[in-house]
C-alpha cells in the first residue's frame, strides 16, 4: 500500500498535507506517529467518566492533530464533537462519539495496513 | 533560510499534543534550537528559567494545567511579553479567542493546519523584528553608557588636576563624591524637605568633586606650605571658596543643574551650620543642602586620611570628634545620616575607587535606561546575565553540596546535580509544597516553617539558618539548612523566593 492509498483508505487529503509539509518522508513519519497519539482514548475515557473539561481538551487535540495531518474525515467528526463539548452539550457529544470512534478505527486500520505492507 | 546572525535562536513550543510539537520541531529544528513544554505550567517554568534565551514562544491555547491565556497572563505579569514575542498556534479559530489573545500581547497567529512555509516565514519575521529592536536598544544603551563614562572621566580629570596641584592623591575627590552620595541617599529616606531623587543625588555627587577647584587660584607656596598658616596666609587660603564660585559663575551654561550645584558647593562648603563659617557666614538652612553635605564629607575625609601633621583617624574616632563639635557645626539630621550610614561608609571608602567609578557609570547608565520601558532588556544586560549564569551553572555542577533555588510565583524548586542525586528528586519540581515526594523527604510542617521564616526576613537581613532532620539516601539525618530570601528590586521589595544549601550536621559527618 502506498501512502496515497493509505490516505484514500482513511478518506484524507494527501495532496493537501504534502503541500504543507513539503516532504513525503515527513508525512510518512507523522502518519506513523499518529498511532501513538492517545487523544482519542482520553476523549473516550473522560466522556465515560463524565469529565467534560478533559473530554473537550482531548477532542480539541484530536481535531488539531487530524487537521495537521489532513485526515479530513476524522477531522470533521472530531471537530463536531469538540464544538458539542465546548457548549457543554453532553448528550450530543455522547451521540457523536460512535462516529468519531468509527472514523478513528478507519484511520488506524489504514495506517496499520500501510505500515505492514 | 539564512539566519542574519550566526547565533541560533531558541524557540519554546508549548502544545499539549506531542504530535503537534513534533511537527513544529521538524519544520524548525534545522535553523533553531527547540525547547518543548507539554502544558502551560511547564511553559511558565521554562520561561522563568531561561526567559532571556527564548527568542520566540509558539503557544497553543487549549492546554491542561494552565492554558495559553494563563501563560499569557504570567508573561504580562512578569513583563516577559515585552522581550519575548508569542505566536499563537491554536486549532482554536473562534474570533473571540483570537481577539483576546491579541489583546494579551501575542504578535501573530498561525492557524492550523500548519503549513511549513507559513510557519517558517512567520517565525523568522517575528524573531527578526524583535532582534532588530533589541539591537537598536543595545546601541542606545551603549551610547548612554559611553556618554556617562566620558562625563565622569572629564570631571575626574578636572578634579585630579586640582588635587595634583595640592600635592594630594585623587583619592580625596573620589571619597568626597562617595560620601556625598551616601549621605544624600540616607537623607532622602529621612525627609522630602530637599526634593532629593536619584538624579539630583547623582548630580550633586558629580559637582562635589569640584569643591576645591578654586585652589587653582591660590599661590603654590601657600597652598603647599608644610607648617601652620600665618593669619595673612590663612586669609588668602580661605579665598579658594569664593574663587571657585567665581569660576563656576563664568561657565556659560548657568542654567545647568550641575553648574548650579557646583557653584553652591564651591562657595559654601566652608560655611558652618551655626553661622561661624566663611565666606558669607550663612547660618542653618540658608546654606544649600549640597554644600552642607559636602562640608561634612570633607571634614570626615580629612579626619580619616593621613596628613603630614597627623595620622589617619579610625572611623569611630572621626565620628566622635564630629559629633562632639570639634570639627565644625552641622545640621543634626545630617549627623544622624552619618551615624546610621557608618557601615556602608566604611565599606565603600575601602573599595578601589577606580573600579567604583566604572561601576558608577554602569549604574547610572542602567538608571537612565530604566526610564525607557522599551530599552529594559538590552543586549548588554543579556550578555552580563549570560555570563553570570554560566558562572553559576559551573559552580553548581562542581559542588557536591545540595544547593537549591526556589521561585515563589509560580512555585518551582530547582536542585543542583548533587541535590538531585542525594535527594532522588527531579532537577526541577513544580509546586513543591504539594509534591508528594518533597513532602516525604522534608515533611510539610518543616517546609511551611522554613517558608514562614524566609518570608519574615527582610532584604537587609535575608539569611535564615535552620536545623532539622530530612530523609537523605533513605535515612533520616540531621541537617543544617542555610538559606537566603530573594527580593524584587521594586521600591517596596516583594519576596520572590529563596536560594540555599543543605549540609549534614557537623558532628554526624565527622
Amino acid at each position: 500500500m502506498t501512502i496515497q492509498e493509505c490516505y484514500a483508505a482513511l478518506e484524507g487529503d494527501y495532496e493537501e498535507v504534502l503541500g504543507r509539509l513539503y516532504s513525503e518522508a515527513l508525512v510518512k513519519k507523522f502518519v506513523g506517529k499518529f498511532l501513538a497519539d492517545q487523544s482519542f482514548q482520553l476523549l473516550e475515557s473522560s466522556l465515560n467518566a463524565e469529565d467534560y473539561d478533559e473530554a473537550f481538551r482531548a477532542a480539541h487535540t484530536l481535531k488539531g492533530v487530524a487537521q495537521n495531518l489532513s485526515f479530513t474525515k476524522l477531522y470533521r467528526s472530531s471537530h463536531e464533537i469538540t464544538e458539542a463539548l465546548r457548549t457543554k452539550d453532553c448528550a450530543l457529544a455522547t451521540r457523536l462519539l460512535p462516529t468519531v470512534s468509527q472514523d478513528y478505527e478507519q484511520t488506524v486500520t489504514a495506517i496499520q495496513s500501510f505500515q505492514s505492507s | 533560510m539564512v539566519p542574519i546572525r550566526e547565533q541560533r535562536y531558541t524557540i519554546l513550543v508549548a502544545d499539549d499534543s506531542e504530535m503537534n510539537r513534533s511537527i513544529l520541531r521538524s519544520m524548525l529544528e534545522e535553523s533553531y534550537d527547540i525547547v518543548e513544554a507539554e502544558d502551560g505550567l511547564q511553559a511558565v517554568a521554562i520561561l522563568q528559567q531561561m526567559e532571556q534565551e527564548i527568542a520566540l514562544v509558539l503557544l497553543d491555547l487549549v492546554m491542561p494545567n494552565m492554558d495559553g491565556f494563563d501563560v499569557l497572563s504570567a508573561m504580562n505579569k512578569y513583563n516577559w511579553i515585552d522581550s519575548v514575542p508569542v505566536i499563537m498556534i491554536s486549532a482554536e479559530s473562534t474570533h473571540d479567542f483570537i481577539e483576546r489573545a491579541y489583546n494579551m500581547g501575542v504578535t501573530d497567529y498561525i492557524s492550523r493546519p500548519f503549513d511549513m512555509m507559513v510557519v517558517r516565514r512567520r517565525v523568522i519575521n517575528t524573531i527578526m523584528l524583535y532582534a532588530k529592536q533589541r539591537r537598536l536598544a543595545g546601541m542606545v544603551n551603549d551610547q548612554i553608557y559611553q556618554r556617562e563614562k566620558v562625563n565622569n572621566l572629564m570631571i575626574s580629570i578636572l578634579s585630579h588636576i586640582v588635587e595634583f596641584r595640592n600635592e594630594e592623591s585623587g583619592l580625596h575627590v573620589m571619597h568626597i563624591q562617595t560620601m556625598t552620595e551616601i549621605l544624600l541617599k540616607s537623607l532622602m529616606r529621612k525627609t522630602d524637605r530637599y526634593n532629593l531623587d536619584r538624579e539630583t543625588i547623582n548630580l550633586i555627587g558629580n559637582a562635589s568633586t569640584l569643591h576645591d577647584v578654586g585652589k587653582i587660584g591660590i599661590p603654590t607656596e601657600i597652598l603647599n606650605k608644610p607648617g601652620r598658616f600665618t593669619p595673612e596666609e590663612f586669609a588668602i587660603m580661605k579665598q579658594h571658596s569664593q574663587m571657585g564660585a567665581d569660576m563656576m559663575k563664568s561657565v556659560p551654561d548657568q542654567e545647568e543643574p550641575l553648574v548650579k550645584y557646583a557653584y553652591e558647593i564651591c562657595r559654601w562648603h566652608h560655611e558652618r551650620y551655626d553661622g561661624r563659617g566663611y565666606p558669607d557666614g550663612l547660618k542653618g538652612e540658608d546654606i544649600p543642602i549640597s554644600a552642607q553635605v559636602v562640608a561634612l564629607a570633607d571634614v570626615y575625609d580629612a579626619l580619616t586620611s593621613p596628613r603630614v601633621y597627623k595620622p589617619a583617624h579610625p572611623h569611630e574616632k572621626a565620628l566622635s570628634m564630629i559629633l562632639n563639635g570639634e570639627c565644625g557645626a552641622f545640621q543634626p539630621l545630617l549627623l544622624e545620616c552619618l551615624v546610621e550610614s557608618s557601615d556602608i561608609i566604611q565599606r565603600e571608602m575601602a573599595e578601589d575607587t577606580t573600579a567604583r567609578s566604572d561601576q558608577r557609570a554602569a549604574e547610572n547608565a542602567m538608571m537612565e535606561l530604566s526610564q525607557y520601558e522599551e530599552l529594559s532588556t538590552t543586549d548588554r544586560t543579556l550578555r552580563v546575565l549570560e555570563q553570570e549564569r554560566t558562572l553559576h551553572r559551573f559552580f553548581t555542577e562542581l559542588s557536591s553540596d545540595i544547593l537549591f533555588e526556589y521561585a515563589s510565583a509560580p512555585p518551582v524548586l530547582t536542585l543542583s546535580p548533587s541535590g538531585v542525586q542525594q535527594l532522588g528528586l527531579e532537577a526541577t519540581t513544580l509546586d513543591p509544597y504539594h509534591d508528594k515526594r518533597v513532602q516525604e523527604l522534608v515533611g510539610l510542617d518543616l517546609l511551611t516553617e522554613l517558608s514562614q521564616l524566609l518570608r519574615n526576613t527582610t532584604p537587609e537581613s535575608p539569611v535564615v539558618e535552620f536545623h532539622c532532620a530530612i530523609l537523605l539516601n533513605g535515612r533520616t539525618v540531621p541537617v543544617h539548612i542555610i538559606s537566603r530570601s530573594m527580593w524584587s528590586a521594586d521600591e517596596s521589595p516583594q519576596y520572590t523566593g529563596a536560594i540555599g544549601k543543605v549540609e549534614l550536621e557537623k558532628e554526624v559527618s565527622q
